[in-house]
């Protein structure tokens, strides 16, 4: 993986073409996901992620070889994804919760081999889970999803949200109790149910 | 890192495991996000190539391809037993290796390679090989000329790509292990001179699959390679053939005449059928 991420930042710094291609190939997948859950709309995170590159690319052209070197691709990538998806709630008028958000997450569990995680958790959790990760106040969505969702260490975190380490895992601690109380008076219910 | 890991398990627990559960494992992204990514920054259509996957007899076949020509495919099932599947992100980093360029999944193939992989008709497809040495190259394009449902051995392909006369069967087994378009450069019509098949690039049940899907029988393929038999006569038209080649298909049982040369066969007074071309004409 390190390895990896020095190839494509010395692919970046000679080639800016040719290494886009590739920060492209291996990072896309990671910049939509981040906002298909931070935004729990498939389309929102489909557009959202087509700007995050563009400024990407758009920045990449106006650094020097040696900045484009020292880039941490995954990190500088999800900063600039954090951005543009803070800007667009910014300045969007806030649309309430559509019925799409469901179904989202329902298309998206059908597919890949099911690992152990994924067998644990039904369509309906994951739905109740969206559903509860989209009420979370923006300040800790960004970090329980960083954390928890697309798994970066506390280091990598504190990176992109250009905040100190400790601050990060505070954030992510708070986020935490915030969603099991979110999800609280569901749980209850599914609890009585079962028994 | 780890230990990082393990406080979040902790302290996070069950909720933790759920969360994750959404992340890139439990998650689909668009086939087509990277390719409009790609689109919509302006990056020229040369800087990279595009695939798609497609079933054939074989199973799931990577295809990647630039503007012009197909420039490699691989198969999902790979060379030898309990291999584990080539996954999309193994294909785009042994294409990023092999041509230097990005492969970026795509849902739409190109004209052509559809019917190409359905029909066994790959012949005119547009296969960019320049990457490969010459000779390299002569074996393939030879191999290419095969016509689906039919065989030929390696010292046939040798002498269609014009290597020099001797002992090169290695040389070409060598070029088309390293086939780098499998499938459509039809490696599985290639056979040892004792009519057993190559399969020099996957599993032999990938290349059976293959071969059964263009309608060849294997069992008698391989009757044949036991008795030794490599060559097939008509005892009406005094010509042999390949026993796969189309007009050797048509003679009927009581007709045919087995040889294991085409010396035997001369001496026979019998001639070599021009389409596929048992010695060189």
């Amino acid at each position: 993986m390190d390895d990896e991420a020095k190839q494509l930042t010395e692919l970046l710094a000679t080639d800016l073409d040719g290494g886009f291609t590739e920060l492209v190939r291996i990072h896309a997948q990671v910049v939509h996901i981040f906002l298909l859950r931070v935004t729990g709309s498939a389309a929102e995170a489909d557009d959202l992620g087509q700007d995050t590159f563009l400024r990407a690319y758009t920045a990449l052209r106006g650094y020097s070889g040696d900045r484009r070197r020292a880039l941490l691709p995954r990190a500088w990538l999800l900063t600039i994804a954090a951005n543009v998806w803070r800007n667009h709630v910014r300045t969007s008028v806030r649309r309430p919760v559509s019925a799409m958000r469901v179904e989202d997450a329902e298309d998206l569990w059908s597919d890949g081999r099911p690992g152990p995680e994924e067998r644990a958790a039904t369509a309906e959790d994951r739905g109740r889970l969206v559903e509860a990760l989209s009420q979370l106040p923006e300040i800790y969505r960004v970090p329980v999803v960083l954390r928890h969702v697309m798994g970066l260490s506390y280091g990598e975190m504190a990176q992109v949200q250009g905040c100190p380490v400790g601050t990060a895992k505070a954030q992510v601690s708070r986020g935490l109790r915030h969603l099991r109380r979110l999800l609280e008076p569901q749980e209850a219910v599914r609890k009585d149910v079962a028994m | 890192m780890n230990h990082d890991n393990e406080e979040a398990f902790s302290s996070s627990g069950d909720l933790g495991l759920r969360l994750a559960a959404l992340g890139p494992r439990g998650a689909t992204t668009p086939e087509d996000f990277a390719l409009r990514v790609l689109r919509r920054a302006g990056i020229s259509r040369s800087r990279y190539d595009t695939y798609v996957r497609l079933e054939t007899a074989a199973g799931g076949l990577f295809v990647a391809f630039g503007p012009e020509a197909v420039t490699g495919a691989e198969l999902e099932a790979r060379h030898g037993p309990g291999r584990e599947r080539l996954t999309p992100q193994w294909f785009e980093e042994s294409h990023r290796r092999r041509v230097g360029r990005s492969a970026i999944p795509t849902d739409r193939a190109p004209a052509g390679l559809r019917p190409a992989l359905r029909t066994g008709r790959a012949r005119h497809l547009a296969i960019d090989l320049s990457g490969l040495p010459v000779d390299e190259r002569a074996v393939l394009e030879a191999v290419r000329s095969i016509p689906p449902g039919q065989l030929r051995p390696v010292s046939w392909i040798a002498r269609e790509a014009g290597l020099p006369p001797g002992p090169d069967a290695r040389a070409v087994v060598r070029s088309l292990a390293r086939n780098p378009a499998t499938v459509l450069v039809p490696c599985h019509r290639a056979t040892h001179d004792d009519g057993t098949p190559c399969d020099a690039a996957y599993a032999r049940e990938a290349g059976d699959a293959l071969r059964g899907a263009e309608g060849i029988d294997m069992v008698t393929v391989r009757q044949w390679a036991r008795g030794g038999d490599t060559l097939l006569g008509s005892d009406t038209t005094h010509i042999y053939c390949h026993p796969t080649c189309a007009h050797a298909r048509r003679i009927t049982p009581a007709h045919r005449v087995p040889f294991r040369t085409a010396r035997d066969a001369h001496r026979a007074g019998y001639r070599a059928c021009k389409s596929c071309r048992p010695v060189a004409a």
